[in-house]
């Protein structure tokens, strides 16, 4: 199911769409200090006949277009430049559009507000990560539920939970999203570690549903599973008391620091419940119309 | 952003002024090798200023609850300097803020550390 593609690539060139003036800073900033190479259109008419004559590594396409007309433009480049990576902007969410990108096989994409810091981070990820295409595979798809395969590597969950930042849907409350992406960022991280080991031949399968109250996300990894409440390194089974005890049971297994990211998931959602085998689990969070506030 | 380390002294104290993200897509190791080197090098009072760090995850959390356990051991202390938003949400929740101390004035940061550290236990 992997199958890296060439790289060696000796000056890199990026293709960006013009956005407004900040983001089109932000991104001359990071790509010229890698030493990429940078050629500018102000649409994606002028981006097609360009990359058509032109192999780019990376385009990032311009905040005014909708993400459907970015994946088009995708979808035609990549008909001939087949590793062509695309990170999409846009100024308006629209719901299934983050589906259709990533099913399309977009390197990322950001929905408007995002954080300046945010697309950095994922252009300098672009950059530096080797070239797989495979790594997020849409299963199925819906607007309200899709079911996804994402290879154990650290990139590739990293570009996931992007993809979950875009989902902008208005009617959940941005802190419920934040909680919902942070919760599942560190379930997702976990199962590729400890499921898959980061073992880029494994996949973890995810899904996600958006119901009328609730947001559910079920993440099932390779792994053999483990006990709950077994887990004695992990903050989650620390007392009251002593919320640090664990670090101790850390040290004296000569485990690195860590063992906080299930006590955080499990603060930040409604509910968090393992199956018996413990590799298969559910994130539910409850959506109060109201906002929310964390716990 | 990728994490930005400004380090700075005021007396026998080492500031850490945090910029950006303190996650696990590279930051925090970068952080983790910064503390590490400074506890090898004998420092004990140590304050983080996250005044401006934009987020952070279990992976940076760990680093701080692991550096403020080594200092501890070694009679040092660590503090922590301006959480707020996201960063005050997390560090809130995993109950951090319970066992290490955090203050809103560099200077009460700085004047919290006594001659042998403020919660110097063990």
């Amino acid at each position: 199911m992997a199958s890296p593609c060439n790289s060696a690539v000796a000056q890199r060139i990026a293709l960006v769409v013009l956005s407004d003036g900040e983001v089109d800073e932000l991104l001359t900033d990071v790509l010229s200090k890698e030493g990429w190479s940078i050629q500018r259109v102000v649409d994606n008419h002028e981006a097609l006949l360009l990359a058509s004559t032109t192999p780019f590594d990376l385009i990032i396409t311009g905040g005014k277009t909708r993400a459907l007309e970015d994946v088009e433009l995708f979808r035609k480049i990549r008909s001939s430049r087949p590793h062509t990576r695309m990170i999409i902007l846009t100024d308006k969410w629209v719901p299934g559009d983050v589906i259709t990108a990533m099913r399309e096989g977009a390197f990322s994409y950001f929905s408007a507000p995002f954080e300046a810091s945010e697309l950095a981070a994922m252009v300098h990820a672009a950059m530096a990560a080797p070239c797989w295409d495979d790594g997020i595979e849409v299963l199925a798809g819906t607007p309200t539920w899709v079911r996804l395969a994402a290879r154990c590597d650290l990139a590739t969950a990293n570009r996931l939970i992007q993809f979950l930042h875009g989902f902008k849907d208005p009617s959940i409350a941005e802190a419920d999203r934040e909680a919902v992406a942070t919760a599942f960022s560190e379930i997702l991280i976990n199962s590729m570690e400890h499921g898959g080991h980061f073992d880029p031949s494994q996949y973890v399968e995810i899904s996600f549903v958006r119901m009328s109250r609730a947001v559910v996300c079920r993440v099932k990894d390779p792994g053999e599973g483990f006990s709950l409440k077994e887990l004695h390194h992990a903050a989650v089974n620390s007392p009251a008391g002593d919320p640090f005890s664990h670090v101790a049971v850390r040290e004296a297994q000569g485990l690195r620091p860590g063992g906080f990211g299930l006590l955080l998931a499990k603060k930040l959602v409604d509910e968090l419940i393992y199956s018996e085998h413990g590799n298969d689990v559910l994130l539910v969070k409850y959506i109060d119309p109201f906002g929310s506030q964390v716990t | 952003m990728a994490l930005q380390i400004t380090v700075r002294e005021c007396g026998d104290v080492i500031i850490l002024d945090l910029r950006g993200r303190s996650t696990i897509d590279g930051e925090s190791e970068l952080l983790g090798r910064h503390l590490r080197k400074l506890v090898d090098n004998d420092v004990r009072k140590l304050v983080l200023n996250l005044a401006d760090l934009t987020k952070i995850d279990s992976s940076g959390i760990s680093i701080i609850v692991g550096t403020c356990a080594a200092l501890r051991r070694r009679g040092g202390d660590l503090r922590l300097l301006c959480p707020s938003g996201r960063v005050l949400d997390v560090l809130t929740v995993v109950r951090l803020l319970e066992v290490i101390p955090s203050f809103e004035d560099e200077a009460q940061a700085l004047g919290s550390f006594g001659p042998r550290g403020y919660f110097a236990t063990s």
